[in-house]
């Protein structure tokens, strides 16, 4: 253990005190948002952990509302891109402009310059576009001519994704992929769900509106804590057991997965299993990682992480599946 | 008569010097010598002729006798013959005083009629003073003949094909390869199978002893050997793996792949099991905490959750899983 003098007594009364904002936040959100609760808690680990979420669902399943709904409730700017194959780097990141009056250029910035993107339908744009979002959010800085202009924090992208109509699309490649915290696949609200959903649209006082709740700077002093969370050397060597087990199946009794991935988790995965666990724990007010909270959060992380085979896809073996199956094989601590 | 005496002495010196000098200038001249011997010199057209090709060197003729012999760089084809083989020099036949260079050369002709051999060059170099020597070796002709044909008689039609008559011999490789991929089929047959033995054995992989004995026993060594006095994490770890092995071998729970609470979850079909739920829930939590959240539970806390888990193996020992008759005050403690 790297510090024992750590007090986890502590640390955990200080997080059950500054998490409490998540109940909050999920109840001025669920004002709006009927069910979807999975992918709001997705939203939120990817707010608290810094890391960006690509969506993937049908269109009509609340995506942008519920980040407008996000960022309302967090008093926090909010901008959307509709990626298309005609838009170009600068629409995205600003560009340049010659002002006639001052006879000089200025910069005008793009949409990105706020603290939630929604870049919808991301893989309609070509590749040039994605990665100028993506360099973005990697970087979390954007240069316009000669002037690099640091991006506001919180700063959190919503890439989404529609796995229907696939006819020129730009599919995002692998490495650009991978630079996503979290990819969350959303399903359909059940019958309950939807007649709540039917009702709320149609009720005659119109739209409920979202208050501001939480403060920025309390999402950036949540993200100070998160990273504090307490992880033992068990949990640290649960999630390296389950990126290894992507990447050499056959070490761990799951010899009949190899012919089934093509790569495996890179670190990155590593990385983004631990910091997206920590903040798991947080939401759930805890001072310290149980192996539930990886376990939680395995499929987003993990599923855009693996490579499948033309085997696998031949069989209909979806990287869910093969995490399915490394979970059920990697022994809890 | 004096005088007449001195001119027969001198003059007999002289000859004597002479006939030395001429001796040794024929000594020099035959120290290198060369061959052509051809077998035949009378073929029919297109038969073979084998001509030796010899060169003899005297060593003593030659300072520091280290020579090299260039035998005649012969064409494919002269003068009506061609040169069918050639095989290595030989060097079989030198010894102290001589080098013996052999050479067969194969020869043919595909015209009749009475061609020359023409003389070959052979070549001899001193690599001790660089001296240089070449000498030919005598042309011979060969007579190239005919096949009489008898113009007086009609022609013969063409003879039938001629059947061979089965021979064993003849079918060598193939009987051979069918031998030797037979020899392959068997050996992966036995190699497979004996691979396969161990895994058909492993499958039911029963322990030598029963598992509530087995995990009794671990428990009553791990009450003697008090862990938790010098680790409590390794302690808790023991504890929780020796209840969660119990119950993959008596109930067969993937219990060790699964986390407290999917274990909670799943053992609540066991009847048996489920009637312990508490006490398993107690030992869990404070596992957990003791193992990721760095606890340090009371020694009474440790000796409590020892006897829980005995009363949960003892509860759900194979004649209370036959039986599955509850006892209504035993659930919990």
């Amino acid at each position: 253990m790297e510090n024992t003098s750590y007090d986890i007594k502590q640390l955990n009364e200080k997080i059950h005190q500054a998490s409490s904002f998540v109940d909050i936040l999920n109840m001025e959100i669920n004002k709006v948002i009927v069910g979807q609760k999975y992918m709001v808690e997705r939203l939120m680990i990817g707010l608290l952990a810094q890391g960006h979420v690509l969506l993937e669902g049908v269109p009509g399943l609340a995506k942008t509302l519920s980040i407008k709904s996000l960022s309302s409730a967090i008093n926090a700017r909010f901008s959307r891109i509709q990626f298309t194959p005609d838009l170009l780097p600068a629409d995205v990141v600003g560009t340049m402009i010659y002002n006639q009056q001052k006879n000089e250029f200025v910069v005008r910035r793009g949409p990105i310059f706020a603290n939630f993107i929604l870049a919808d339908e991301i893989n309609r744009a070509p590749a040039k576009v994605q990665s100028a979002l993506l360099e973005a959010m990697q970087e979390r800085q954007v240069t316009i001519g000669d002037t690099t202009f640091k991006l506001d924090e919180p700063f959190l992208v919503l890439a989404t994704q529609n796995p229907i109509e696939q006819e020129g699309t730009y599919t995002l490649p692998e490495a650009q992929v991978d630079r996503f915290m979290m990819k969350v696949v959303i399903g359909y609200p059940t019958k309950e769900e939807e007649r709540h959903i039917i009702r709320q649209n149609l009720q005659p006082e119109g739209s409920v509106k979202i208050n501001p709740v939480v403060d920025p700077q309390d999402i950036l002093e949540a993200r100070k804590l998160v990273r504090q969370v307490y992880m033992d050397e068990k949990i640290e060597q649960y999630i390296i057991d389950i990126v290894f087990a992507t990447r050499n199946p056959e070490d761990y009794k799951l010899g009949k997965l190899k012919p089934l991935i093509s790569y495996g988790g890179s670190p990155r995965a590593s990385i983004n299993l631990a910091l997206a666990s920590k903040a798991y724990a947080f939401m759930k007010r805890r001072g310290y990682v149980i192996p539930e909270d990886v376990r939680s959060i395995c499929f987003d992380v993990m599923r855009h992480r693996i490579g499948l085979t033309y085997e696998a896809e031949a069989e209909n073996v979806t990287s869910e599946n093969i995490l399915s199956e490394i979970l059920n094989a990697v022994e809890v601590p | 008569m004096k005088v007449n005496k001195n001119i027969f002495v001198y003059t007999l010196l002289g000859c004597l010097l002479a006939t030395s000098q001429l001796f040794a200038q024929e000594q020099y001249q035959d120290y290198f010598k060369v061959k052509a011997s051809p077998d035949t010199t009378k073929i029919r057209i297109g038969e073979p002729i084998r001509v030796a090709l010899t060169a003899k060197v005297m060593i003593y003729a030659l300072k520091g006798a280290n020579l090299k012999v260039v035998f005649p760089n012969l064409p494919d084809s002269l003068n009506h013959i061609e040169i069918v083989e050639r095989t290595q020099i030989d060097t079989t036949g030198s010894n102290e005083q001589q080098k013996l260079f052999k050479q067969i050369v194969t020869l043919t002709s595909f015209d009749s009629g009475r061609w020359e051999m023409p003389p070959m060059k052979f070549e001899v170099f001193s690599v001790t003073d660089g001296s240089y020597d070449s000498v030919f070796t005598e042309p011979f002709f060969i007579d190239v003949n005919t096949v009489a044909v008898d113009t007086t008689k009609a022609f013969k039609p063409i003879k039938e094909l001629r059947s061979v008559g089965w021979n064993i011999l003849d079918y060598w490789p193939y009987l051979l390869a069918c031998l030797a991929l037979s020899a392959a089929i068997v050996l992966y047959f036995v190699f497979w199978h004996k691979k396969r033995k161990p895994a058909v054995a492993a499958a039911p992989v029963k322990p030598a002893k029963p598992p509530y004995q087995l995990a009794m026993e671990q428990l009553e060594l791990l009450e003697k050997e008090k862990t938790w006095n010098s680790d409590v994490k390794l302690y808790y770890t023991q504890l929780t793996d020796i209840l969660r092995q119990y119950f993959e071998q008596q109930f067969h729970i993937a219990a060790l792949e699964q986390t407290s609470a999917e274990l909670m979850q799943n053992i609540k079909p066991v009847t048996v099991l489920n009637q312990q739920r508490d006490k398993l829930q107690t030992i869990l939590t404070v596992a957990d905490l003791a193992k990721f959240a760095k606890l340090q539970p009371s020694p009474q806390e440790h000796e409590d959750c020892l006897r829980k888990a005995i009363a949960v193996v003892e509860w759900t020992k194979p004649s209370a899983v036959a039986t599955e008759q509850p006892a209504p005050n035993s659930t919990n403690s």
